[in-house]
């Protein structure tokens, strides 16, 4: 193994290493599909990482996540486009790409598909 | 007769003298006894004012404290219709969740994507017609579990048949939490923001031709990342990334000169990767800026040594939707730095290397309007586009840092029929120094799925 690959695994164990810390993070901060959430469990992560503070999206309705998220980058897209299924699809699929977190991605959809079956 | 009158007189004003005496004492009596009675109820008065005051006080304090009552009962009331409703929608959440995974066929497919066609004319070339066709194939495994698939067909020249096929995207994620996502295969680089955000769907793109700063920018990433969104400490809004290691870029060009990367590099050619991630904040939902970076270790098939590849861009994206300017107006920009070192990858003779340290620079700058909120029909259908974009780079064979320089300014009018489809016009000025330049007209109907 010369150098240069030397270096490349070093990088990627790097990488790995700060995805295996954020997968922890990510873990430990889990307040939204994990488990029934006690006062115990909501105090915990904030203890452990500073970030895992509460979601800012608890506090707003999935229709305001959708019209001020949605529009940074597309056109709305009306909810009667689609069936509540398909927004399932499609609002994972946006998860990903927007940035979403679990709970502002819950609220959405949730909205989506009560405005579409509607 | 003198003394005789006199006597009775003085004794008659004795007597009168007396009597006058008697009734000055008696009323200085009375009206002492009063005095006392005057002072007695006085004093009685201020005590009652007092305690009136007192009372008044109290009056005031106990009026306080109902109208706080009254206004702290229907809050309390809210708060817990509050409770109870955020506690019943989580309910229903879940519940709907759990129906979900049991109804039969719970595995969701969606076929989505894009459709284009087009016609150009570039000053200096044929005029031409394109089409376009980008489906993508969706699939939710399940809440956590998630596959995309996108292919590419599109009309091209000098291609056998004159049509080309491309896969876009190959991607399996799976959801850790609310934070984190975690995935592998192909897909679209976050690098640069805007054309992993905005730029790859036609119909979501204001102009119908691409940026100058898009070149400089690798279009997939073919390897492992994580990504997620996470709320900004303090409640400032939030924060969200994207990290990768995927294949490295190869070196292409004529034999011995190498003069351009590829990141179509499906084969990690001589184990040559790629790391890079992009990070994002939103302080408010509707303005996001981001800074993106990769490093990679570029060679050339045959090859014996790598050199490597410094990739680094920010870029930013808003948009202000006010009934003021009865509309919304949408900014987006980003700057691209580029460059590639020394390296010795001329096969078999690494001691001369070609002259590969050079920097491109390139970035963008547009803006949208549409007035949606003005009820004029037709209008409130139309968006104005202007974009400014450049880059500067190295001349092909060259490779003087600089050397070339091109510099364009667009306008495009666009006409939504549909939240997702549009007609568009563009039309671009294109300044290439010491050339004529390529001033092109664009005319498009896109449609997303």
């Amino acid at each position: 193994m010369n150098l240069r690959n030397i270096q490349t695994v070093r990088m990627i164990m790097l990488v790995g290493l700060a995805a295996a810390s954020l997968t922890l993070m990510a873990g430990c901060s889990n307040n939204g599909t994990a488990g029934k959430p006690t006062a115990k469990k909501a105090a915990k992560p904030a203890a452990i990482w500073p970030l895992a503070v509460q979601d800012p999206a608890k506090n707003e309705t999935g229709a305001q996540i959708w019209s001020e998220n949605c529009l940074r980058c597309h056109q709305l897209r009306s909810p009667s486009q689609y069936t509540p299924a398909q927004w399932g699809v499609i609002v994972q699929y946006m998860r990903l790409k927007a940035g979403l977190t679990g709970e502002q991605a819950r609220k959405v959809l949730a909205f989506l598909k009560s405005a579409s079956a509607h | 007769m003198r003394k005789r009158i006199t006597l009775p007189i003085l004794l008659a004003a004795a007597m009168a003298a007396t009597a006058v005496g008697s009734v000055r004492a008696a009323d200085s009596s009375n009206y002492q006894q009063l005095q006392k009675k005057y002072s007695t109820l006085k004093v009685q008065m201020q005590a009652m004012q007092k305690q009136m005051a007192q009372m008044q006080k109290q009056m005031a304090a106990q009026q306080k404290q109902m109208k706080a009552v009254q206004q702290a009962a229907p809050s309390i009331n809210e708060r817990a219709t509050r409770r109870a409703i955020k506690r019943l929608s989580r309910q229903v959440m879940k519940l709907s969740e759990k129906e979900a995974a049991l109804e039969p066929g719970n595995i969701q497919v969606l076929i989505a994507g894009d459709v284009n066609v087009q016609f150009q004319n570039k000053s200096g070339g044929n005029s031409t017609f394109y089409a376009d066709s980008s489906p993508m194939i969706q699939v939710r495994i399940d809440k956590n579990i998630f596959v995309n698939t996108a292919f590419d067909f599109y009309t091209a020249s000098g291609q056998a048949g004159g049509s080309a096929a491309d896969i876009g995207a190959a991607n399996i994620n799976y959801e850790l939490g609310d934070y984190m996502t975690v995935g592998g295969g192909l897909i679209t680089s976050p690098i640069g923001g805007i054309v992993g955000n905005y730029n790859p769907a036609p119909w979501n793109r204001w102009l119908v031709d691409g940026s100058l700063e898009d070149n400089l920018l690798p279009p997939n990433e073919l390897g492992i990342w994580t990504r997620g969104g996470i709320p900004a400490p303090g409640n400032l809004g939030y924060l969200t990334y994207f990290l990768f290691v995927s294949n490295g870029p190869e070196f292409i060009g004529t034999s011995g000169v190498p003069n351009q990367l590829s990141y179509d590099n499906f084969t990690a050619t001589q184990n040559a990767k790629t790391v890079g991630g992009r990070i994002s904040y939103l302080p408010i939902p509707n303005v996001e800026i981001g800074y993106s970076a990769e490093w990679a270790s570029p060679t050339q098939s045959g090859a014996l040594t790598k050199s490597d590849s410094w990739i680094q861009a920010v870029d930013f994206n808003s948009y202000y939707f006010n009934k003021k300017i009865e509309g919304f107006v949408k900014f987006r920009g980003g700057w691209t730095w580029e460059q590639v070192g020394q390296g010795g990858i001329t096969p078999g003779n690494p001691t001369t290397p070609p002259a590969l340290g050079n920097m491109s620079n390139g970035g963008q700058i547009d803006v949208a309007y549409q007035p949606s909120m003005c009820g004029i029909k037709y209008l409130d259908k139309m968006m104005v586009a202007f974009r400014y974009d450049r880059t500067d780079g190295p001349v092909t064979g060259v490779q003087t840092p600089g050397a070339m320089h091109e510099q364009r300014y667009s306008v495009g009018l666009d006409y939504w029929l549909h939240s997702n489809a549009v007609l568009k016009f563009e039309y671009e000025f294109d300044n290439v120094p010491d050339q004529h330049g390529s001033d092109a007209m664009f005319m498009q109907f896109a449609v997303g799925i």
